[in-house]
């Protein structure tokens, strides 16, 4: 069933890893996603792994996550019939999202304007590494790239190692998800005069609004954050943010402010336990736990917080991620497990929310487990619509049903090369 | 300049920390006529929380909590307090959106749900946002999108081993989340403006964060394969990660580079000025065979050259490579400048500051920050005159007993 949310929307993906996200959401919404693809197919068919290891066009594990609940049509834009094509179905939809290098579209004659001609109400974002306007406007960008322009990759990682990325990389996802943002504004305002308009999306911009404001600490408070392992950095407190526990780690922090009561009744559990010195369950005993909880500043304090956090990673050595779960949610503790994927596909809440879905893909005979709903709406759910299409799956579907084409043209376009 | 797309929207909201604010940001910075309801009582812990101006604590002070709420209007009301309750659903019928960001038992003990609610507003459409979601187990499990991310992989695929974790800064999760809730909270306006329904909206930041993950989800289920963290290591790009360059002015840089192909290879090998000689690198096969041999080669060739000269050579000749920007290069980065990323806003009481701005431009209807955040309760006689029309001497009552507070 298609969610009733976007139902009768149309959006023309021809996004990479930039802006796949962006048509994802759009189908989980109920829009019809059309994924074009060059005939040997999107660049994101390619990315490893693959299911069980085994390459092939329809088995990379980034393809069909961002691609499921898509519709998939070849069509070639490097042929003049191709481009006719896309003029077509453009005048048929009311989004496209798209990730080529700036001047690519212009120099096929499919620019904003002149899309915009064919279909004024057309919504088009175009999503970029750097911006459309810098030194960097045609740059190329790998994620990794994405995530060092932004600022994330220098508050990740070691002192005196090499800055990190996530093993599942993250950027793009970023632009995608702001390139849907944007297109469901530019789509509200639509409203009022039909108009549509055409959106920048800056993936650069994106990975600095993760940063958690952490960009103002230069100017406000004199210096930047380095990058310093699972030690939080907030200016003046060096405060450990991931113990051992017994079978993995846990994330867990000493702190006052908001932190406060979590830490008390942390070390109120360790004495229970009999772990606790005496000096750290006396009134008043952690003097390193200042009123706003971020500023630990004295050299006294830093050496107390160590001490502390010396003690409460002896006594989580003792516990195993399971345990650790289950005294946080009881205590209240403000911490976490360092779930793996094992942990999360097993987890008793999105069990009792029935949060991931079995999706049947014919073409791997097989059914996917996948992220359900982003969110549980009361009127329209949400979620995954189908599966990632195969190359092609829906020419004949598009062509010959949305663009009315007959079966002996669509072998005509298939022979000069167009679809 | 047109109408902005949200002219006569109107939100009250009360969400806090990150997640909701960001998402009712895009909401105020088209046009939306956004209220943020906060207390004193129970103040938003961004308020709470550094930068500082002048590094001095002060609850407007917060340029952390003013980043996330520009363009919105603030009073206060303590809703610990039936008079307050009693306001809020006078508010009511004013408003097109409630957004609310506590754990569920909040609402629970303000008898305030959306069933409540909507018998005062039909078409009310109603954002609850919290960690887990307003059902199941756990759905009053607090805490920070540090933890979050921690709780759903995040933290497990970072770090250069399974025995050397080095997470994402900070509430990773709580910048996925927002873009996600922003998208549906929107299509609901849409659908209300199409069909006259309003609706409920439960969003679990945990849910959807997930997505991010999705590929190592379906792996998992699939076959059974536990993604771990695997430093800068990629199955597609060899070379592959971030190189330090020479220090300037006693800081260091990065380059973070990637190399899709052979050609690439032979294109960045050229530019580093590093010859391959005997070829040992020249196939992907082989670059990929052995990364730490790779890496020591690469890092060798970068180590005298200036990360930004360096992108520049390596980008002339079509490789994919950029400076590891750090907070402070980020306001010198000419590529965001050109973007007209950062906006200067003169704030009440923190005077004049850039601010992220929006991460995408549009060419019609152009968002942007267009206002400061509301210092605590800044708005009350000015919000409670014009949607109440309460007269000063009744809002200066409220604010001796403590209601408006």
């Amino acid at each position: 069933m298609r969610s009733e949310l976007l139902k009768g929307l149309r959006m023309l993906d021809l996004a990479d890893e930039r802006g796949a996200l962006c048509g994802k959401i759009f189908a989980d919404m109920g829009a019809e996603t059309i994924k074009i693809e060059p005939p040997a197919g999107c660049p994101t068919r390619r990315i490893p792994p693959f299911l069980e290891d085994r390459p092939g066009p329809d088995r990379g594990l980034a393809f069909l996550a961002w691609s499921a609940g898509k519709r998939s049509i070849t069509l070639n834009l490097e042929t003049a019939d191709g481009r006719d094509l896309l003029r077509m179905l453009v005048q048929r939809a009311d989004f496209v999202v798209e990730s080529f290098p700036l001047d690519y579209l212009d120099s096929l004659g499919l620019g904003h304007e002149a899309l915009a001609e064919l279909n004024p109400g057309l919504i088009h974002a175009t999503v970029t590494p750097f911006g459309d306007r810098g030194p960097g406007r045609n740059y190329k960008a790998a994620d990794i790239v994405g995530w060092a322009a932004g600022g994330a990759m220098s508050l990740m990682g070691e002192e005196g190692k090499p800055p990190l990325q996530m093993s599942v990389p993250q950027a793009g996802l970023h632009a995608g998800a702001e390139a849907a943002v944007a297109s469901m504004i530019a789509y509200y305002a639509r409203a009022a005069n039909g108009l549509g308009q055409h959106i920048v999306v800056d993936m650069q911009a994106c990975v600095a609004w993760t940063l958690m404001n952490e960009q103002a600490m230069p100017l406000l408070h004199g210096d930047y954050l380095r990058r310093n392992g699972v030690f939080s950095g907030a200016v003046g407190g060096r405060r450990k943010t991931v113990y051992r526990c017994a079978d993995g780690w846990v994330s867990f922090l000493i702190a006052g402010g908001p932190y406060l009561g979590s830490t008390n009744a942390a070390i109120a559990w360790m004495k229970e336990e009999g772990a606790a010195p005496e000096w750290l369950t006396r009134e008043g005993g952690l003097k390193s736990l200042t009123p706003s909880g971020f500023m630990a500043a004295t050299a006294a304090d830093l050496e107390e917080l160590e001490r502390t956090e010396a003690i409460v990673q002896k006594f989580f050595l003792g516990k195993t991620k399971k345990e650790m779960w289950a005294n946080i949610l009881k205590r209240r503790l403000f911490g976490a497990p360092v779930a793996d994927a094992a942990d999360i596909a097993a987890d008793p809440q999105l069990q009792a929310r029935d949060y991931f879905v079995a999706v049947e893909h014919r073409g791997l005979g097989r059914a996917l487990t996948m992220p359900g709903a982003f969110a549980k709406l009361s009127e329209t759910p949400v979620g995954p619509q189908g599966p990632a299409p195969q190359l092609g799956e829906h020419n004949e579907e598009i062509y010959g049903g949305l663009l009315g084409l007959s079966a002996r043209e669509i072998v005509e376009l298939r022979a000069v090369g167009a679809i | 300049m047109g109408k902005l797309p949200f002219e006569g929207i109107r939100v009250l909201d009360f969400t806090w920390y990150a997640v909701g604010p960001v998402t009712t940001k895009y909401l105020a910075d088209y046009g939306a006529e956004v209220v943020r309801i906060e207390s004193a009582a129970r103040p938003d812990g961004l308020r709470l929380a550094p930068p500082w101006k002048d590094a001095q604590p002060g609850v407007n002070r917060s340029q952390f909590f003013a980043s996330f709420n520009t363009s919105k209007r603030g009073v206060t009301l303590d809703m610990s307090k039936p008079a307050a309750r009693e306001i809020f659903l006078r508010m009511l019928p004013w408003a097109d959106v409630v957004t609310e960001s506590f754990t569920p038992k909040t609402l629970r003990n303000w008898s305030l749900d959306y069933a409540r609610m909507r018998a005062v507003k039909p078409d009310l459409i109603m954002l609850s946002t919290c960690m887990q979601g307003q059902t199941g187990p756990h759905r009053d499990y607090p805490g920070f999108g540090n933890l979050m991310a921690a709780l759903s992989g995040f933290y497990h695929v970072s770090g250069y081993s399974e025995n050397e974790p080095c997470p994402p800064y900070g509430a990773y999760t709580d910048f996925i989340a927002p873009r996600f809730s922003a998208c549906v909270l929107i299509a609901a306006l849409d659908y209300r403006r199409r069909t006259g329904r309003g609706q409920y909206i439960d969003m679990a930041q945990y849910e959807a964060s997930l997505h991010n993950l999705a590929p190592m989800l379906i792996d998992y289920f699939a076959t059974g394969r536990v993604l771990g963290p695997e430093g800068n290591k990629s199955a597609r790009y060899a070379p592959h990660g971030a190189y330090r360059c020479a220090d300037e002015d006693g800081h260091e840089r990065w380059v973070a580079l990637a190399v899709a192909d052979d050609r690439e290879w032979a294109a960045c090998a050229s530019v580093l000025g590093a010859a391959d000689r005997d070829g040992r690198f020249a196939t992907m096969r082989a670059r990929m065979g052995d990364r730490a041999a790779l890496d020591e080669f690469v890092g060798a060739a970068v180590r005298g050259r200036g990360a930004e000269e360096l992108t520049g050579a390596l980008q002339q000749a079509g490789v994919a490579a950029y400076p590891v920007q750090n907070c402070m290069d980020l306001h010198r980065d000419e590529n965001l400048d050109a973007f007209g990323f950062w906006r200067w806003l003169d704030h009440k009481e923190m005077g004049p500051s850039p601010y992220e701005g929006l991460a995408h431009r549009m060419s019609r209807t152009p968002g942007d920050l267009r206002r400061p955040a509301p210092a605590l309760g800044e708005h009350n006689d000015e919000v409670f005159r014009e949607i109440l029309g309460m007269d000063a001497d009744e809002v200066e009552r409220l604010r001796r007993d403590q209601v408006i507070y």
